[in-house]
């Protein structure tokens, strides 16, 4: 569309406060954490020391990068499927089975979305109180004594990814039902005359044909499961215990911030965006050839 | 099981900590009693503290918001060329995590002078790739035509901005500014970093501070500061929950 110069000054004018929060927050910070990755500094020095590859060879030969990296994959693994293949099935159950109570749902099931990841955590670390919480004197009922999870190694991954899956559980569903609702209901009718079971209409033919938005959903659930845990493991566990449910990002936070080790962290920062568009760039690849068989 | 943990902090909120040690009773059985709530008034400099809450929220949202709107404006409707990769750069950017940019944001705001202060918490988080997706989405969602026929009725872009579609989005408008509202309200990661003395604390950073007890206080005092922390967004919530369910609705139709 040609623009004409009154529309032109426009626009430049009303696109720059954006471009340049755009350029000086998003842009240069990121090429400066590039930048600093090949330094030794705590953010107090005055000087900075070269020091080239170091800091990430560092993190290659340190054990526990590989320790933080398995636990980033389990907080991962563990909210793709509470907070995308639940509420998924789930929103496809409410379109289409359930009719009635799908309001409800989302109305109620947003709320946490809402309250602070550090509301969550407050609550939730005494629900789960291994001795006097209620989940506790209700276990004691049965005879079973509650493990202390936060200081157990597999389980405090376990409680951090509950925390963070109340929190966006509502809003993946909301968006994954709108989603759903985007299918047109005469394919599915149609495929229920073939008699074609439920199972086999959501997997074949409702997932695919939701294309952008479940895709989108997919790499919303993993950054909620890279970012969201940070706030609850910087407030009950920092980490612990032995970097036991410490994530990639939470680890080059801590380094940044509790270690004063600022090169390392950018090091650090730099993999995880690496790791990150590599996985994101795959995906892209992945799914567009599915989309493209769809029609 | 989403509600419970609200409920279970509004009870246990208003009871002394004795009476939780005791055992598991009703909600609410032991009456109605704000004896936490005055605890931590006295304790902590709440009202302060409640302040910066608003206030960052409010002047974080009304920023973004008036960026974003501005944005999303010439790119729905300016369409130049390059201007959908404007687009796509400005949504990708919401994927990218915080860890990359948190070093220079803290850099930035120290030599800016502005630690511990309203605007350093607020200043780098302005541009918000969400935003400006939410904005977009529902900017599309207004019929072309409308648009047309004023520019053929000669009516002043200023004239279609203000009159015709501000109007139409100012659901989504309002929806997502309540939306950004709580998200600032509720941040703590970035704040934590920024805001150094209690009495320029937001509510999560002080809620931080009884999960262990440091405060002085006890698990009820902890269950008192929850809700505190937790009405006002829940309040807002409560009252456009309509808008705001479906305007993420709509955002996901497409």
């Amino acid at each position: 569309m040609e623009l004409n110069q009154r529309e032109k000054i426009k626009s430049i004018l009303f696109l720059s406060p954006a471009i340049i929060c755009f350029v000086v927050f998003l842009l240069i910070p990121m090429l400066y954490t590039v930048y600093l990755s090949f330094f030794d500094w705590n953010m107090i020095r005055p000087e900075m020391d070269f020091v080239g590859l170091d800091n990430y060879i560092k993190i290659f030969t340190d054990e526990t990068t590989y320790k933080v990296l398995r636990n980033t994959f389990s907080y991962i693994g563990i909210i793709l499927i509470t907070n995308f293949c639940i509420p998924f099935v789930f929103a496809f159950v409410c379109k289409f089975v359930l009719h009635k109570f799908a309001n409800f749902y989302k109305t109620t099931m947003f709320m946490p979305g809402f309250i602070s990841l550090i509301v969550g955590s407050v609550i939730f670390t005494w629900i789960l109180n291994p001795i006097v919480g209620p989940v506790a004197l209700f276990l004691k009922e049965f005879g079973v004594k509650m493990p202390v999870w936060s200081t157990t190694e597999g389980l405090v991954i376990v409680v951090i990814s509950l925390i963070t899956s109340w929190k966006s559980f509502g809003y993946n569903f909301i968006m994954l039902y709108s989603a759903v609702s985007g299918v047109s209901g005469e394919v599915i009718e149609a495929a229920q005359l073939d008699n074609i079971p439920l199972r086999k209409i959501f997997l074949q033919i409702v997932a695919p044909m939701t294309g952008f938005t479940s895709f989108y959903m997919f790499v919303m659930t993993i950054i909620q499961g890279l970012t969201y845990v940070i706030s609850p493991i910087d407030v009950l566990t920092k980490g612990g215990p032995n970097y036991g449910s410490s994530n990639i990002v939470y680890a080059a936070y801590f380094k940044a911030f509790y270690m004063f080790d600022t090169g390392g962290a950018a090091a650090m920062a730099v993999i995880t965006l690496v790791i990150f568009g590599f996985g994101l760039f795959l995906l892209n690849e992945v799914v567009g050839k599915l989309v493209y068989y769809e029609n | 099981m989403v509600l419970y943990p609200i409920l279970f902090a509004m009870d246990n909120a208003m009871k002394t900590d004795q009476q939780v040690y005791a055992g598991l009773t009703g909600w609410l059985s032991n009456g109605i009693s704000l004896h936490n709530y005055i605890d931590i008034y006295e304790r902590v400099p709440l009202l302060r503290i409640i302040w910066n809450t608003f206030a960052i929220s409010s002047i974080n949202t009304f920023l973004t918001m008036l960026v974003s709107f501005l944005a999303s404006y010439v790119l729905v409707y300016y369409r130049f060329k390059g201007s959908d990769k404007i687009v796509g750069l400005f949504v990708w950017s919401m994927f990218i995590p915080f860890t990359v940019t948190i070093i220079p944001h803290y850099l930035i705001v120290s030599k800016m002078q502005l630690v511990n202060t309203w605007m350093g918490v607020v200043i780098p988080q302005i541009f918000s790739g969400s935003a400006v997706f939410l904005l977009i989405q529902s900017m599309r969602n207004i019929p072309l035509s409308l648009i047309e026929v004023a520019k053929l009725e000669n009516i002043s872009d200023r004239k279609i901005m203000c009159h015709i579609v501000l109007p139409l989005v100012k659901p989504q408008l309002i929806a997502t500014s309540i939306w950004f509202f709580a998200l600032t309200w509720n941040d703590f990661i970035w704040p934590n970093r920024i805001l150094k003395d209690t009495t320029s604390y937001t509510l999560p950073l002080i809620l931080q501070s009884f999960i262990s007890g440091e405060g002085g206080g006890g698990f009820t005092s902890a269950m008192a500061m929850s809700v505190i922390t937790m009405i006002i967004p829940l309040i807002l919530y409560l009252i456009f929950q309509k808008h705001i369910i479906e305007t993420f609705t709509s955002a996901g139709i497409k």
